[in-house]
């Protein structure tokens, strides 16, 4: 457990104390900026048609109801967002994992330590899922701003248990990232090819719902259910859904499976 | 007993044979000079023997522990100093150091007590707090050395510890695992011999994957100055 902790620690050093965290802490804060400008003005908009218009939210069709309360209009649709932005920005994360280990030659130090394989592998995930944490936290300004300067009908800005359920979702989907990321990330000594084939792998997961809704019954339900978005759909909605924690904990626990297999596997090349 | 025995230890890449079917042995508390032309298959010895890699035949044992059956005791009695120091750049050598120290499960309330030791015999007490990203190539293979003695493991396996240091740095190093000698088992690999005639009381030679000699200093050198370097060059030859 110790050797695990001072991995964890020494990872976290390492992404704080180069740019690179910094750097993906300002995208993520950024892109998110700029989304939730983008969606907080379509709410004002669609309250705008609704106050010009005599017979109020009747009279709009109804996929524009979630625009009657800031959670479900804003931050709902702000969180499916900010999973594709996590999805964009988690390579840059985990992209040096193993890959810098093994160009800065200290895989050696690692390996040649009296610590086992599985404890280099948990200890240097905590510190990744902390470091995505840390990405996705900043994050939860918005949800405050729009709590501090929002109102309501019923009292309360922002229904809170929903915001959070989705952020939970979030967090799941970012840890995810982080263990493929890691997985790849142990492959490979270029951080580059790493981080490609991380976004490339991600990408693939995200194109692959389009070709599940083309699809015949009843291949279409088995694809829809491997889809990401469509697994943590519930939970974004603020819907305690325990399937996606089965879902993406196994995805998870197969990466760090892989990953330990294969810097198992290097020694013997 | 012996430190490190070595039995009928082979390690292939495909087709080629890096070491076939090393047997020698090194008892405690020696300074053995491990030499070799480049590529003979020193630095896959000291990697099948810090358990860095798995040999393809035969065995290896650190103070009694078969390096493959009980790593995590064999390697508990190792420090490594592989050819390049395995250093982060963004660490301070002292964050360096304590993470190296937790890593081999050093007492926590000694870790600070560990650090000063090996950063004093190391002459690395002034460079404490600089990042080991800005340190000098000299200073670099200081505190690799310094990783090697936490925790005063019984052996000491150096690869190439004096590579790329200027005259003096060379000197301050080798005074150094002289003066290791007697408290730790030592492993030095080199190809500089005025270097280990300097400090080595045992000689190992391997050339292409074989053990050529392995003999006291004074057995080898036969008493003569020139003798390392003719015995070297005799039992090298292609």
């Amino acid at each position: 457990m110790r050797t695990i902790l001072a991995i964890t620690k020494k990872e976290l050093v390492s992404y704080l104390t180069t740019p690179w965290a910094w750097v993906v802490f300002t995208g993520m804060t950024g892109l998110t900026a700029i989304f939730f400008v983008q969606t907080l003005g379509r709410f004002l908009q669609v309250h705008e048609m609704v106050r010009s218009s005599q017979y109020g939210w009747s009279a709009l069709p109804p996929e524009y109801q979630l625009y009657r309360n800031l959670t479900d209009g804003v931050v709902v649709n702000l969180w499916s967002t900010v999973l594709v932005v996590t999805l964009f920005i988690a390579p840059f994360l985990s992209m040096r994992l193993f890959a810098e280990e093994r160009r800065n030659k200290t895989f050696e130090l690692l390996m040649t330590a009296p610590v086992k394989p599985f404890e280099i592998v948990a200890g240097k995930y905590l510190g990744a899922v902390i470091t995505m944490s840390l990405t996705l936290g900043l994050t939860i300004v918005f949800p405050i701003i729009l709590s501090i300067f929002g109102r309501s009908e019923s009292g309360s800005a922002l229904e809170w248990s929903t915001v959070l359920l989705g952020y939970v979702g979030l967090l799941l989907w970012g840890a995810t990232n982080m263990a493929i990321g890691m997985f790849i990330s142990s492959l490979t000594e270029s951080q580059l090819v790493a981080a490609f084939v991380s976004f490339s792998v991600a990408l693939a997961w995200m194109v692959f719902g389009g070709f599940a809704h083309g699809a015949e019954e009843p291949l279409r339900s088995v694809l829809l259910y491997l889809t990401f978005d469509g697994q943590l759909q519930n939970l974004i909605k603020g819907v305690l859904d325990l399937r996606p924690f089965v879902f993406f904990g196994s995805v998870i626990a197969l990466c760090l499976l892989l990953t330990h297999r294969s810097i198992e596997a290097q020694r013997w090349t | 007993m012996a430190m490190i025995e070595v039995e009928n230890l082979t390690k292939k890449y495909r087709d080629r044979v890096a070491i076939d079917a090393l047997n020698f042995s090194i008892g405690e508390g020696q300074i053995v000079g491990f030499l070799g032309p480049n590529g003979a298959g020193k630095s896959t010895t000291m990697k099948i023997l810090t358990g860095f890699m798995p040999p393809t035949s035969g065995r290896a044992k650190i103070a009694g522990f078969d390096v493959f059956e009980h790593p995590i005791e064999a390697k508990r009695r190792i420090g490594y100093l592989p050819e390049t120091p395995p250093l982060y750049p963004e660490l301070t050598v002292r964050g360096y150091l304590s993470f190296v120290a937790e890593l081999k499960g050093v007492p926590r309330p000694k870790v600070k007590s560990e650090i000063d030791r090996v950063a004093t015999g190391t002459g690395l007490t002034a460079e404490l707090e600089r990042l080991t990203g800005t340190l000098s190539k000299g200073y670099r293979q200081r505190v690799g050395i310094a990783q090697a003695m936490l925790g005063s493991p019984a052996l000491l396996i150096l690869d190439e510890p004096t590579e790329g240091l200027d005259p003096r740095q060379r000197r301050e190093v080798l005074e150094l695992v002289k003066s290791l000698g007697g408290q730790h088992t030592v492993v030095l690999s080199t190809h500089i011999l005025a270097e280990v005639k300097a400090i080595c009381e045992q000689v190992l030679i391997i050339n292409r994957g074989k053990i050529v000699a392995d003999a006291p200093m004074a057995k080898l050198t036969g008493g003569r100055e020139t003798g390392l370097e003719e015995a070297f060059i005799q039992l090298t030859a292609e």
